[in-house]
């Protein structure tokens, strides 16, 4: 999968997921701000993704995970 | 999540493998949930879910040497009670964890009394 095809999936993806306008997101926002997640959520954003993309993403990653420019980056480079 | 007297809400874990479990609960007269019509209260259901997740946990400690963590309800998503269970009921319940990130981790259980479907629901626990 492209990172153009990456991004296509995961923005409508996550603004259904946690209720927000697919408009606040943006490459360089912050995940946790835009998505509005608590140590409650953030494990939704892992379940949906792992889901979706196959892509297993370890606690230890997450604080690298911060924008999502960061997120469709760390997808296409741990996609089988 | 107690698993002490007088909540009590499962009895058994038929097995625990990779991220599935199974475990049992026989719904007793004394039963805490137990309401007059001698159905059990869905809130016990999910106590029993929740109860089933965190043996399951635990058995994972155990099996890994470590101490037995203490278990907590964090969210409670998409539960559906189908039928209250009766008393002599035996239920038997599949927990399968999924992903996990800083102690909290999501699960699916879904109770069943035999063939018939009782409740399912999506949770979070947090371990520590």
């Amino acid at each position: 999968m492209t990172k153009e095809e990456i991004i296509e999936k995961v923005n409508p993806l996550l603004a259904e997921e946690f209720e927000v306008e697919e408009s606040e997101i943006t490459p360089d926002a912050v995940i946790k701000d835009a998505l509005e997640l608590d140590s409650l959520s953030l494990v939704d954003l892992v379940a949906v993704i792992e889901h979706t993309f196959k892509v297993k993403i370890p606690a230890a990653d997450l604080p690298t995970v911060k924008t999502f420019e960061d997120l469709y980056n760390y997808i296409e480079s741990h996609q089988a | 999540m107690p698993q002490r007297d007088p909540i009590v809400m499962v009895d058994k874990i038929y097995d625990a493998e990779g991220d599935t479990a199974h475990t049992g609960l026989t719904v007793k007269a004394q039963n805490y949930f137990i309401e007059e019509d001698g159905r059990m209260a869905e809130p016990g259901l999910i106590e029993h879910i929740a109860q089933s997740a965190s043996a399951f946990k635990g058995h994972q400690a155990l099996v890994a040497g470590e101490p037995l963590p203490i278990g907590y309800i964090g969210e409670v998503k998409k539960f559906h009670c189908y039928v209250r269970p009766a008393v002599g009921d035996e239920l038997t319940t599949t927990i399968v964890l999924g992903a996990e990130v800083n102690g909290v981790t999501l699960m699916t259980g879904e109770v069943h009394c035999g063939e018939t479907l009782v409740a399912d629901t999506q949770m979070k626990i947090f371990v520590e």
